[in-house]
């Protein structure tokens, strides 16, 4: 039996853009940060500051929302090598829509940032325990990664359709998830002390949302701003994806360095 | 769907793209392609043949005429026309995996059963000799490997015509010869064939027609010998006789051969002319042939060899683009090219 051809595209860029290395590094990397920067800054930062939990408790989520960064990496970097290495005219000169082709990408996107949450998930049980997740919670969690890593994925492929040089593609996709994670409540928390300029920033940050709501699913203690938040991040994950749909349009094939 | 003359794959007329306002990269193309045929698209570097077959494999909308393949029409046959065709372009396009890997990957996405896919790939390493490069990756490939690859996996699927962009760009003779003989076996199987080369020996060999584009515009359709015949140019005849040639013998013969359009050669500075050879240059070689047999028979001479050099598609090919270069001097580079620029019943016509 023949799948549809954007499950055939999805089970393509997982074979072969993949590689045990980057999988390994893309949650590797996480997976590090919540043992060691979470054992570590647990001995020294006050829980009066993470809201009453341990460091690690406040982190774990964090690094559940990073993902849907990952994800959008993933597939950002796999669309660029794309062009770069001429697959993308290839399939596109192949049985498959330009349309089926973008869906491809945002189902790997979703498939990597959601295993990603799992894996995040089960690296932080042996330090907090299972996280107070209810039915409503895991939808939220899964709900708020999944539309993070739309935004991003969209943000990228977009950014790639646009851009013929490798090195200014990864220089700004390096500062963009720079400056995503470290202005973002991902790693610490916006406090009474945090300067008025840089809470500004930390709340224009859509991963600061995506942090915020999937730590109050984690406790289960849900505000009405966690569905504002949703709703916030649902409008910018649709912006991304039409910016994506534009640069689908506007794509020009052809060699690219 | 669009209506196609029997026999006929792809046709088009007055197919054109332009990349800016009154800038053409191709214009005025009027081909056919019949089932089984091999079609050559030969020019010089930015002569409209990789957009030629951008247009045609519908990855560039054409900005003006009729392109139909498959009797789908490339502006809106998409994947009903892409799925039953072939396409090697010029790029290197590759995925990051092994040879095998990549090709049975490739096949999967074109939806070929796994089982078919396997004994395929299979077929495909031997074919084109990647038994060595079958589990290396393409970064670990030669040029060479890379093309024959990149052939090899298109083959992976069924097709109707096939599209090939350059080839055989870095290949080895033996490698070349291969493809070639390959293809031709194909194209007798009912394959169609675009072909587009620098390698003109190679069209020769393998193609059945030739189409020679000159700054977008198509300026010959013929078969290889026709064009060969046609615009061969200057052909070298060398002459050995018997006994000697007297020197007021070789002027009179320089006189009547230069009355005829041809050049007698002279040897370089310095050495003598040989005593009972000449050779000379003419436009329409052999048919000086038999005069020149009958000149040596008047003045008593006997004929030990006559040779005439053989027409090349090459020197046909440098005949063309030189008168086509001459007409374009002067003109605006927009206009059509004036009918009789194109071989008389070649306009296209796939007879």
């Amino acid at each position: 039996m023949k799948l549809p051809p954007v499950f055939r595209l999805v089970v393509r860029n997982f074979s072969s853009n993949l590689d045990a290395i980057t999988v390994l590094i893309r949650f590797g990397q996480p997976a590090i940060t919540i043992v060691v920067l979470g054992t570590m800054f647990t001995t020294i930062v006050s829980s009066n500051v993470t809201g009453g939990t341990s460091y690690t408790a406040f982190l774990v989520p964090g690094m559940v929302a990073f993902q849907m960064i990952t994800g959008g990496i993933v597939s950002g970097n796999l669309f660029w090598l794309d062009r770069r290495w001429a697959m993308t005219e290839q399939i596109f000169s192949g049985p498959f829509l330009r349309s089926e082709y973008l869906g491809g990408l945002v189902l790997t996107t979703l498939l990597f940032s959601l295993v990603g949450v799992g894996v995040m998930i089960l690296v932080g049980v042996p330090f907090i325990g299972l996280p107070a997740l209810s039915v409503a919670g895991v939808g939220m969690v899964l709900a708020t990664v999944a539309l993070g890593s739309v935004f991003f994925a969209g943000l990228l492929i977009a950014l790639g359709s646009q851009l013929r040089s490798a090195n200014a593609y990864f220089s700004i996709q390096s500062f963009l998830q720079l400056f995503v994670i470290f202005l973002s409540t991902v790693y610490y928390p916006v406090t009474a002390r945090t300067p008025k300029l840089l809470a500004a920033i930390f709340y224009a940050n859509p991963l600061t949302y995506a942090a915020n709501t999937i730590r109050d699913a984690f406790a289960n203690s849900f505000a009405g701003t966690d569905f504002e938040a949703l709703g916030v991040l649902a409008l910018l994950a649709s912006a991304a994806f039409g910016a994506a749909i534009w640069g689908f349009r506007t794509l020009e094939l052809g060699p690219i360095q | 769907m669009a209506m196609m003359p029997d026999g006929n794959v792809l046709e088009t007329k007055d197919l054109g793209y332009s990349f800016a306002p009154g800038r053409f990269a191709v214009r005025h193309l009027s081909l056919s392609l019949r089932r089984g045929e091999i079609l050559g698209l030969l020019g010089r570097n930015g002569a409209g043949k990789t957009t030629t077959v951008r247009m045609l494999t519908t990855l560039l909308p054409p900005t003006e005429g009729t392109a139909v393949v498959l009797g789908q029409d490339v502006r809106t046959g998409g994947r009903a026309l892409r799925s039953r065709i072939g396409v090697v372009l010029q790029a290197e396009s590759l995925d990051f995996v092994t040879v095998e890997r990549n090709l049975t990957l490739y096949a999967f996405m074109w939806g070929v059963p796994r089982e078919e896919a396997k004994t395929r790939a299979e077929e495909m390493i031997t074919l084109f000799e990647l038994e060595a490069a079958r589990h290396r990756k393409p970064w670990a490939l030669s040029g060479g490997e890379r093309r024959r690859f990149q052939v090899a996996r298109e083959l992976m699927h069924d097709m109707e015509i096939l599209f090939l962009d350059e080839p055989t760009v870095g290949l080895d003779a033996v490698a070349r010869r291969r493809i070639l003989r390959y293809l031709r076996e194909r194209a007798r199987g009912g394959l169609s064939i675009v072909f587009t080369t620098h390698i003109l020996h190679e069209a020769d060999l393998l193609c059945d027609r030739i189409a020679v584009l000159h700054l977008g515009r198509l300026i010959a359709l013929d078969t290889a010998d026709a064009l060969k015949q046609r615009h061969g140019g200057a052909r070298e005849v060398a002459m050995t006789l018997e006994s000697a040639l007297s020197p007021d013998l070789r002027l009179d013969l320089g006189q009547e051969l230069g009355k005829r359009g041809a050049t007698l050669l002279d040897p370089p500075d310095g050495f003598p002319p040989p005593v009972n050879q000449l050779a000379f240059r003419a436009e329409r070689a052999e048919e000086l042939l038999p005069w020149l047999t009958q000149w040596a028979q008047v003045h008593g001479l006997s004929v030990e060899r006559l040779s005439v050099e053989e027409a090349t598609l090459e020197g046909a090919f440098l005949g063309m683009i030189g008168d086509a270069e001459e007409n374009e001097e002067g003109k605006t580079g927009s206009e059509p090219p004036p009918a009789d620029h194109l071989p008389p019943g070649r306009n296209g016509d796939a007879s």
